[in-house]
């Protein structure tokens, strides 16, 4: 079953503005890479070229950071709502 | 302190806080770094509560569309073309006698903010870059003082609370700087006075729990807070503090305060001009960053260069970062426009 994924203002540009979108995955990464399917140039924002995730974002699984669970093979179920929340610099 | 506590009665009223709370805020010295709209809501909240000393910096002038959201400040301040720092002192006074003032008109920079952050019990971030938040976090870590930060945009904010040592600190959370060019800034997004607010009480709240001797109530968490979705949501971060590798709290490395990250910036000699370094290795979206800036001012760019035209001031961006301002030699005057138009 999809989940819903909070994607920020930066990345709205690629997302049509839409600011949840829906995704399919077991994992994470495999998360990112269904937005990245309807979405192109997504993923190339979230990661580095390596795969990691760039050191600007953070990514939460509910209300949980996936660097202290397991990063992007963190395990997604049904009612999980994935969050991208990069630093905001505004004052 | 008996006509003082009749000052504050409502405070002392709230058990938590107590005569004794109010007497330990009265002792209380605090600095606000930035004084823009964050900054102001702080100070004139922190202010009326009754805190020892403030000492506020900014480094830059009063324009009319301050208005909008920065409260300490008046149309006549923008008609006498006042620093914030000084504008806002005068105002604070006006409030709350008791208090004493320090307004400070400075680019707080790593080669000073020891000297602002000297003796503080507490710092509250007010900036409106990524730059000195990331300054600010190291030397509270350094010199072990609390802070908070906050940050808003649009509609939506952040906040959460360092307690060196005993919670995350920023650099838990967020390794590092983004690159230059990507974040909306409230200068290219636009920001609404009431998240400001949000997320200034936030930390106000923040400060006096702190300062009154309540700091095992702090916020834990990583707070957004989205006025306009009417949503709000918690994110654990705890755990960033025990499983981290953080260069500033854990490995005691103060890459912003030692000046090895971050920019440099120099005036370039009779060019009225001024070149703002990133020193990281970047790679700009030039086409992103035109979409943002063509409704403010004219923009042009090829593969190497963009150029942004704004009332007299032209800044020029390379693909690495690398910006020039012209219309300029006044490096705050020209740091201020890179961090809100380009966003760093
Ligand atoms: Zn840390």
């Amino acid at each position: 079953m999809p989940i819903q994924v909070r994607i920020p203002v930066q990345l709205r540009t690629l997302t049509n503005g839409e600011e949840v979108v829906s995704a399919s995955g077991k994992s994470v990464l495999e998360i990112i890479e269904d937005i990245e399917r309807k979405y192109p140039g997504v993923k190339d924002r979230i990661c580095e070229a390596d795969g990691k995730v760039r050191r600007f974002v953070n990514i939460f699984v509910n209300a949980e950071d996936i660097r202290f669970l397991d990063n992007l093979q963190t395990p997604i179920s049904d009612d999980d709502e994935v969050s991208i929340i990069p630093a905001i610099a505004g004052g | 302190m008996p006509e003082l506590l009749e000052k504050y009665s409502r405070q002392v009223l709230f058990p938590e806080i107590g005569e004794k709370g109010q007497a330990r805020l009265i002792q209380s010295k605090v600095v606000i770094l930035g004084c823009g709209a964050l900054g102001t809501v702080q100070a004139d909240a922190l202010c009326r509560a009754g805190t020892g000393s403030l000492r506020i910096v900014d480094r830059d002038f009063l324009e009319e569309s301050n208005l909008q959201r920065q409260t300490l400040f008046s149309e006549d301040d923008v008609q006498k073309g006042l620093p914030k720092a000084v504008a806002a002192e005068n105002r604070l006074r006006q409030i709350n006698s008791s208090v004493r003032v320090e307004g400070l008109v400075a680019d707080v920079n790593y080669k000073n903010i020891e000297q602002f952050v000297e003796g503080a019990d507490c710092i509250l971030d007010a900036t409106d870059n990524f730059e000195t938040r990331f300054l600010i976090n190291d030397v509270a870590v350094k010199y072990k003082i609390p802070w908070i930060y906050g940050a808003s945009v649009g509609s939506y904010g952040l906040s959460m609370t360092v307690i060196p040592f005993e919670t995350p600190c920023l650099r838990c959370i967020f390794e590092s700087l983004p690159p230059p060019g990507i974040s909306p800034t409230c200068d290219t997004a636009g920001v609404l006075a009431p998240i400001v607010n949000v997320i200034a009480s936030i930390q106000v709240a923040e400060a006096i729990k702190i300062l009154t001797g309540n700091s095992h109530c702090i916020n834990r968490k990583l707070i957004f807070f989205d006025v306009w979705k009417s949503s709000w949501k918690q994110y654990e971060i705890a755990s960033a503090r025990s499983e981290g590798e953080c260069p500033a709290c854990q490995v005691g490395r103060f890459e912003f305060l030692e000046g090895k990250e971050g920019s440099t910036v120099t005036t370039l000699c009779g060019r009225n001009s001024v070149q703002i370094n990133q020193g990281r290795e970047n790679r700009l979206d030039f086409e992103q960053l035109a979409k943002r800036l063509r409704p403010l001012g004219a923009v042009h760019f090829n593969q190497f260069l963009l150029r942004f035209n704004l009332d007299n001031f032209e800044i020029a961006v390379f693909q690495d970062g690398r910006g020039i301002v012209r219309g300029t030699k006044d490096p705050n005057v020209a740091r201020s426009l890179y961090a809100k138009y380009i966003g760093a």
